[in-house]
């Protein structure tokens, strides 16, 4: 990378890292004004069930409501900067406190569905493209129709009622068996804390209790993967490149996988990076379904409460999440891919 | 091994035996929860989601032994009442330590009075017209009353005792209920060991409780959250769970009388109403329309399709089954009747907004039935699901009030003024922070039921509580859903269980065994 | 129409066929519907599929087939009216920011850029907790979280466009620029939107039944596939019926204008490169 490209990767990267500032703050705007939208008197909200008239009062000053709306603004933005997403009616604990705890058990299980993402899209995408209109391809294409169009909530009750429930394979619900459930490690992250310590058969049970939810958050997402690949690889397998390389007597192997694959694999790593936040928030509908105590759920039933602090609070941390994931993405893609460093102007 | 100690070995494995050398909990019991446990707060007691771990935890003045109807001794031994039914003296044990050891005395006692007094508790509210506590020694205390009140002996049964000196440093943090949200500062019979709401939360068992471990108890107890009655079906068959409540009542019906199955059918008093906002406005504060509303119900096809028999007619707001009961001033189901009240009135094309709490199979399918019967008359009926604290909060301000709520009376004692007073009472109305979810102020039904409370006759309670019913039949407050019975399916493995009156939706897990 | 042209495979013509169905229920599905979708017969519940009852009964007696036509329309329309707002809203947003070019092009396109990072479950969820659950909230809901990808698509296109021959020549023969954008513009790029919007109308459908599962969408009785999905989850031992069929309806009509969509996006350029936005 000569000097003139690294000096525009820089003022890009820059450029990047203040629009993701920028974004967090129209972030906080957009949660702040949810939490406005709640119709009753928002310090009654607040206080939740059971409290008292002082009690009232008291978040009212704290919540600063008799002032105009960019001071309250001005308040939600340090108390967020603090950490402090408020406290939720019911439990009366700190909502980040409640969200931090169930990031792991979410963390998890997005992390397995994207490894299946990974091991399955890239080989069918490789496949379907060099048995190009095979009837393997036309397989192929068929699941990843299928995929794209099922209702990830249906396949997931499928899944759990007749693989888990009526043959038994997986567990039905939750994230460990109950004999387990004392179980408790030194980074919240399951199959990190049962590796340090050893216990590999609370290992394999807790992997056995993500399979079933972890496969079905990433149908999905291996349907558009798949077909990402194919189609890169395909119009790969095209280039002039490709055909000098052919021409030179090199094997289709290498040529697939050294030179295509290689190629074709650079816009599916910025697709992955940007599924990772989308499998996030799809954790809504499958923890739901497997019982899974993870911040997916936290949010639905957040929802059926509607304890709107805790809501916003899941809206806010998952987009924060979304927005520094994507950053990271597009810096690695810039590392990874020599044209689009190139192609990088100050924009 | 030496004959001198042989000589003794048998003499003292005899007195052991008989008594079991294992007397002593074992086993863990587990308990399957379609709610999550609202917090761990002694002051939240009337809800049962919290109620069923108090139960455990905590101790109180005295309690309804599952399976009877009066209460019986517990932290006190004995007490009495001054001539005027003003102050109440109990003597208390002794020899109660709490979890951490320390010993339970009268000024833990009144430190809980005083904590639920200042923080606005429900469970004394519940209690009647308390006012103070005097520590008189040690093991005396003296608890004030502004009224007379008959039960109120009873409706101690929800007031459990802190520990002072655990929860007194946290009182100027909301009156500590952050911290005894997730704490818990008990004496009773188990004790917290890990609480984590959307998951399970556990207890052990005190081994100094001061009421002794003979018997067959189990040493863990363990309630399972699982939100989904299919999943609670498939834990029970599994032998993961001991007890599954909120199983469909379809399954309920297909597992009785099944080997490996106890199937208990508790004599509930827990009537489920659709509480009609009469300050709603418009139609709705007409008792005309109210009527028209209420006729579109068809609760004996709830009763025999639904419930599938599981239930009693109920026929006014007291459960039909008790004393004091008055029947036959619950308007007939008759969709002609109700349709040609609306038409007569012009109210055609009115929107009424019902939350129901999806939780209890019976709401959503009342709701969907009342629906359509609705639509039929000319009403639009648009039902939300929500959950029973949500709905308990929106009820405080008339801006978030819907205009009916779903939500079961849980007496917690077997009186009529355990239901009726926190149905209809104005001082209970939704926006004074109580159950009364109708906002129903009437100040006839309120003379009644006040004297009610303090009168120590109970041939004047019950002719004052048959007016209070007569009065309320006539304003068409209520949609009287269902009476359900409850109906637990249990492993067989279970020993003990009994369905405690006063304590609704909860189990008598301190008295159960495993075989 | 272009696309009648090449109708390849069966497989293509079959989801061509049942897209088509489905536009067709989503209009008459209420006028053969055999029985009320809203009738509540307890003494009916859990009726296996028959030839009185083709989808079976649900847990109030409710016949699943009429309530899945029901769904037909409410789902449709709910997309319709999602995509066609949002489109409108995205191709305006668009049309101003690619001809006004410089500062105020650069700040929508950032907003748009912001905007497109949070996926639609969560803002949806969050927006229909504020406004309270029901079909409109969820509606609006996914209204304000979708469009900005039309923005973008619109104003790229329009871009690309506005420098061509035939938009000089048409300058240069003194046609005003409001009938520029109107009638030559935009038709220009109403191809690769229309393409755009059919792919929505299958996402939009799986982000309105997912909401509606949760409990956050449509509320009781409304016949929405997602809602009777979540209805029959506690019976599916006794009643599969119940779960399999709306969950059918909306596989198939998500992969059908899926597929449609792919067709429409093959004929019109099958040789120039495909935007990305």
């Amino acid at each position: 990378m000569n000097k003139e490209t690294a000096k525009n990767v820089a003022v890009y990267i820059g450029q990047r890292v203040s629009l993701t500032a920028i974004a967090l703050v129209v972030l906080s705007f957009m949660t702040f004004t949810l939490g406005q939208l709640v119709p009753g008197d928002a310090a009654v909200v607040a206080a939740g069930p059971n409290a008292g008239n002082e009690r009232i009062a008291e978040l009212r000053v704290e919540m600063g409501l008799d002032l105009p709306i960019h001071k309250q603004y001005g308040i939600y933005l340090s108390k967020l900067s603090r950490g402090d997403l408020g406290k939720s009616w019911f439990t009366h604990q700190p909502i980040w406190e409640d969200i931090k705890d169930r990031l792991p058990a979410s963390a998890e299980l997005v992390f397995l569905a994207m490894l299946l993402n990974v091991l399955i899209s890239i080989p069918l995408g490789v496949l379907a493209a060099t048995r190009f209109d095979s009837k393997i391809d036309g397989a192929i294409r068929l699941m990843v129709m299928a995929g794209a169009g099922i209702p990830i909530f249906w396949l997931g009750l499928i899944l759990q009622h007749y693989v888990a429930g009526e043959a038994g394979w997986f567990p039905i619900a939750g994230r460990i068996s109950f004999e387990y459930r004392d179980f408790s490690g030194s980074t919240g992250f399951l199959l990190i804390d049962t590796a340090l310590q050893g216990e590999w058969q609370i290992f394999w049970d807790v992997l056995n209790h993500l399979f079933l939810p972890a496969i079905t958050l990433a149908t999905l997402f291996i349907a558009v993967v798949t077909r990402t690949t194919r189609s890169t690889v395909l119009r790969t397998l095209q280039e002039d490149y490709v055909t000098l390389a052919r021409s030179k007597g090199i094997s289709e192997y290498q040529v697939v996988v050294r030179h295509a694959l290689r190629n074709a694999l650079i816009p599916t790593i910025t697709i992955f990076g940007m599924q990772i936040g989308w499998m996030l928030s799809t954790t809504i509908l499958v923890e739901e379904i497997f019982s899974r105590p993870g911040i997916g759920k936290y949010a639905v039933k957040a929802i059926t409460q509607s304890d709107i602090h805790g809501v916003v609070g899941v809206v806010l941390v998952m987009g924060v999440i979304f927005l520094i994931t994507n950053l990271i993405v597009d810096i690695v893609h810039l590392f990874l891919n020599p044209r689009h460093r190139e192609s990088v102007q100050g924009q | 091994m030496k004959p001198s100690i042989r000589k003794f070995l048998v003499p003292i494995m005899a007195l052991l035996l008989p008594t079991g050398v294992l007397a002593g909990p074992s086993g863990t019991l587990v308990i399957a929860e379609n709610l999550t446990p609202e917090n761990l707060d002694p002051a939240n007691a009337q809800n049962s989601t919290v109620d069923q771990l108090m139960l455990g935890m905590y101790d109180t003045l005295v309690q309804f032994t599952a399976g009877e109807t009066t209460v019986s001794p517990r932290l006190a031994t004995d007490w009495s009442a001054s001539a005027d039914g003003l102050t109440h003296t109990f003597n208390l044990r002794n020899g109660v330590t709490f979890h951490d050891g320390s010993a339970l005395t009268a000024d833990d006692v009144c430190f809980t009075f005083d904590r639920n007094q200042a923080a606005g508790a429900n469970a004394l509210t519940d209690a009647g017209p308390y006012d103070s506590c005097n520590i008189v020694d040690d093991h005396t205390v003296q608890l004030n009353l502004s009224a007379p009140f008959g039960p109120f002996v009873s409706a101690l049964g929800r007031v459990y005792i802190v520990n002072k000196d655990l929860v007194e440093p946290h009182m100027g943090d909301n009156f500590a209920r952050t911290w005894l949200s997730v704490n818990e500062a008990g004496s009773g019979p188990y004790a917290l060991k890990s609480y984590k709401p959307d998951d399970s939360v556990s207890m052990t068992a005190y081994p100094d409780y001061w009421g002794g471990w003979d018997g067959n108890h189990v040493a863990e107890v363990v309630f399972r959250v699982v939100p989904e009655a299919s999943t609670q079906a498939a834990l029970l068959k599994a032998g993961e769970v001991h007890i599954a409540p909120d199983l469909t009542i379809d399954d309920k019906i297909a597992l009785q009388g099944k080997d490996g199955y106890i199937t208990d059918i508790g004599a509930a008093a827990t009537p489920l109403y659709f509480m009609i906002n009469v300050q709603a406005g418009g139609p709705l504060s007409d008792k005309l329309f109210r009527k028209a509303i209420i006729m579109a119900v068809d609760i004996k096809a709830l009763c025999d399709a639904v419930l599938q028999g599981f239930c009693a007619y109920p026929e006014g707001p007291m459960p039909s089954n008790w004393p004091g009961h008055v029947g036959g001033i619950y308007p007939e189901f008759d969709l002609e009747g109700a349709k040609k009240i609306i038409d007569d009135n012009g109210w055609a094309g009115t929107e009424v907004n019902l939350t129901f709490l999806p939780e209890e199979e019976i709401q959503q399918r009342a709701s969907e039935m009342w629906q359509a019967n609705l639509a039929k008359i000319g009403v639009t009926l648009n039902a939300t699901g929500s959950t029973w604290p949500a709905l308990y909060a929106a009820a405080q301000s008339l801006d978030t009030a819907p205009d009916a709520g779903g939500s079961s009376a849980f007496p917690p004692f077997p009186d009529p003024h355990g239901i009726l007073y926190g149905l209809l009472h104005s001082s209970k109305m939704g926006i004074n922070g109580g159950t009364n979810f109708s906002q129903y102020s009437n100040p006839e039904v309120d003379d009644r039921l006040d004297r009610a409370a303090s009168s120590a006759d109970q041939n004047e309670r019950m002719k004052l509580y048959g007016e209070v019913q007569e009065i309320v039949g006539n304003d068409y407050i209520h949609v009287l859903v269902a009476q359900p019975a409850s109906v637990v399916t249990l492993s067989d493995k279970v020993v003990g269980y009994k369905y405690n009156v006063a304590h609704h939706q909860t189990f008598n897990f301190m008295d159960i065994g495993l075989k | 129409m272009k696309f009648l042209r090449y109708m390849g495979s069966p497989l293509e013509i079959a989801a061509v066929g049942f897209a088509a169905l489905m536009v067709l229920l989503a209009i008459i599905g209420p006028l053969i519907a055999p029985h009320d979708p809203y009738e509540v017969d307890f003494f009916n519940r859990f009726l296996p599929p028959s030839t009185e009852y083709f989808f079976g009964t649900d847990a109030t007696g409710r016949d699943v087939f009429s309530r899945v036509l029901y769904g037909a329309r409410l789902t449709l329309a709910s997309a319709l009216v999602v995509i066609v707002i949002v489109a409108l809203i995205g191709i305006i947003i668009g049309v101003v920011s690619a001809l006004s070019g410089g500062l105020v092009d650069d700040v929508l396109m950032r907003f748009t850029d912001i905007w497109l990072a949070f996926p639609p479950l969560v803002l949806a969820m969050g927006f229909a907790a504020a406004f309270g659950a029901g079909i409109n909230a969820a509606i609006l809901a996914l209204i304000i979280t979708w469009w900005p990808g039309y923005a973008r698509l619109t104003r790229a296109l329009i871009v690309e466009t506005k420098d061509k021959d035939f938009i000089v020549a048409a300058k240069a023969m003194g046609i005003g620029k409001i009938r520029t954008i109107i009638f030559h513009l935009i038709p220009n790029s109403l191809d690769v939107l229309f393409v755009q919007l059919t792919l929505d109308v299958a996402a939009v459908i799986l982000v309105i039944s997912g909401l509606s599962f949760i409990g956050v969408g449509a509320q009781i009785p409304l016949a929405e596939w997602g809602a009777m999905i979540a209805d029959g989850r506690s019976a599916m031992s006794r009643a599969w019926w119940v779960v399999f069929f709306p969950g059918l309806a909306i596989l198939l009509t998500a992969v059908s204008f899926n597929l449609v969509g792919d067709i429409l996006r093959r004929e019109l350029d099958p040789a120039l490169r495909r935007r990305e936005f």
